[in-house]
């Protein structure tokens, strides 16, 4: 039987974001914002479930007097988005319906 | 509430690969300031020092404290770019380091330079060893003055350390060739006189971080221009 996707990180925007994250050491929500095209409220609503879930760490503190809000993965954020990739490894390879 | 679109294991896929292409694209991990900067110095410094040497100038001015007045500089363009950098990659830190490592090898050097003959002498001297040297012309004998023989050899071959590490992570070709251009004048400065290696150090300043550092400056300033047209 497949594994289910984790539905934390099965969204658009979280899976973007993480995506974006597992590739820097961090990144500012500036540069989340820019890459993945989404609204600073969604995307802050998106990185909080990150956050709430583990999966990210978001610190936020003031740089030049402007409010900056740094965001990195976490090691439980690594473990599950590598889970994710093989799980959606084994549904694009179908490799569970041969054996369930 | 907005429902959420459905992903399919082919979106998903297509979202990671592109999401981690872009976050490789957004990294600067060069502006060309710091390279530009220090090619400028070295260059400088060492070529005034071989125009000196070799025209026998009597200029009472250290062209290489300008290397010391470069600090000044350098601390605004760290400061400047930390401003800037809204990503920190795993690379960027990485090069960070082995120019931190860098720094601290020349800084190590220096004070080599600087001590060793003198500490050498001593320590020989606590041996009762006294080294003389014999005058050529009279035969006459005066103390030895321990020096390290070529030591802009050395210089050279750390010089081009960290811009080979840069060139290949970043994939800079004129970081690499100028880094092979430090090891080949490396190679030259053993068998050539001072006044030659002066020179050198200041070719490799050139090679080795000026021009490169035109380069990534003007790669760096069209990606930003791209990306506000």
């Amino acid at each position: 039987m497949f594994k289910e996707l984790d539905p934390i990180l099965h969204s658009q925007l979280r899976l973007a974001a993480i995506s974006l994250l597992i590739s820097v050491k961090e990144a500012e929500f500036t540069f989340i914002k820019e890459k993945t095209n989404a609204t600073a409220g969604n995307l802050s609503v998106q990185l909080n479930k990150l956050k709430d879930a583990g999966y990210i760490d978001i610190t936020k503190h003031f740089k030049d007097n402007y409010p900056q809000t740094l965001c990195k993965i976490t090691p439980q954020g690594l473990d599950a988005f590598e889970k994710y990739v093989n799980n959606l490894q084994s549904y694009i390879n179908g490799d569970g319906q041969e054996g369930g | 509430m907005a429902k959420e679109k459905v992903l399919t294991e082919q979106d998903s896929l297509r979202i990671i690969q592109e999401m981690i292409q872009k976050a490789k694209a957004g990294a600067h991990y060069e502006r060309g300031q710091g390279p530009i900067l220090w090619g400028s110095v070295i260059g400088f410094a060492g070529i005034m020092s071989f125009l000196e040497i070799y025209f026998k100038w009597n200029i009472p001015f250290d062209w290489w404290i300008l290397t010391l007045v470069a600090l000044i500089p350098q601390v605004f363009i760290v400061l400047n770019d930390r401003k800037k950098n809204i990503v920190k990659t795993h690379e960027a830190r990485a090069i960070d380091m082995v120019w931190a490592v860098f720094g601290i090898s020349i800084f190590a050097l220096v004070l080599y330079g600087n001590f060793i003959g003198q500490i050498t002498i001593q320590l020989l001297a606590e041996e009762d060893i006294t080294l003389w040297k014999r005058s050529g012309t009279d035969g006459s004998l005066a103390s030895f003055q321990m020096f390290v023989p070529s030591i802009a050899s050395l210089y050279l071959m750390i010089y081009g350390f960290p811009t080979l590490v840069t060139g290949v992570v970043i994939r800079c070709r004129s970081m690499l060739i100028g880094a092979c251009i430090c090891y080949i004048l490396f190679v030259v400065s053993l068998y050539t006189p001072t006044v030659w290696d002066m020179l050198f150090i200041g070719i490799a300043g050139i090679c080795n971080w000026l021009i490169p550092g035109i380069i990534l400056r003007r790669q760096y300033l069209l990606s930003v221009k791209t990306k506000h047209v």
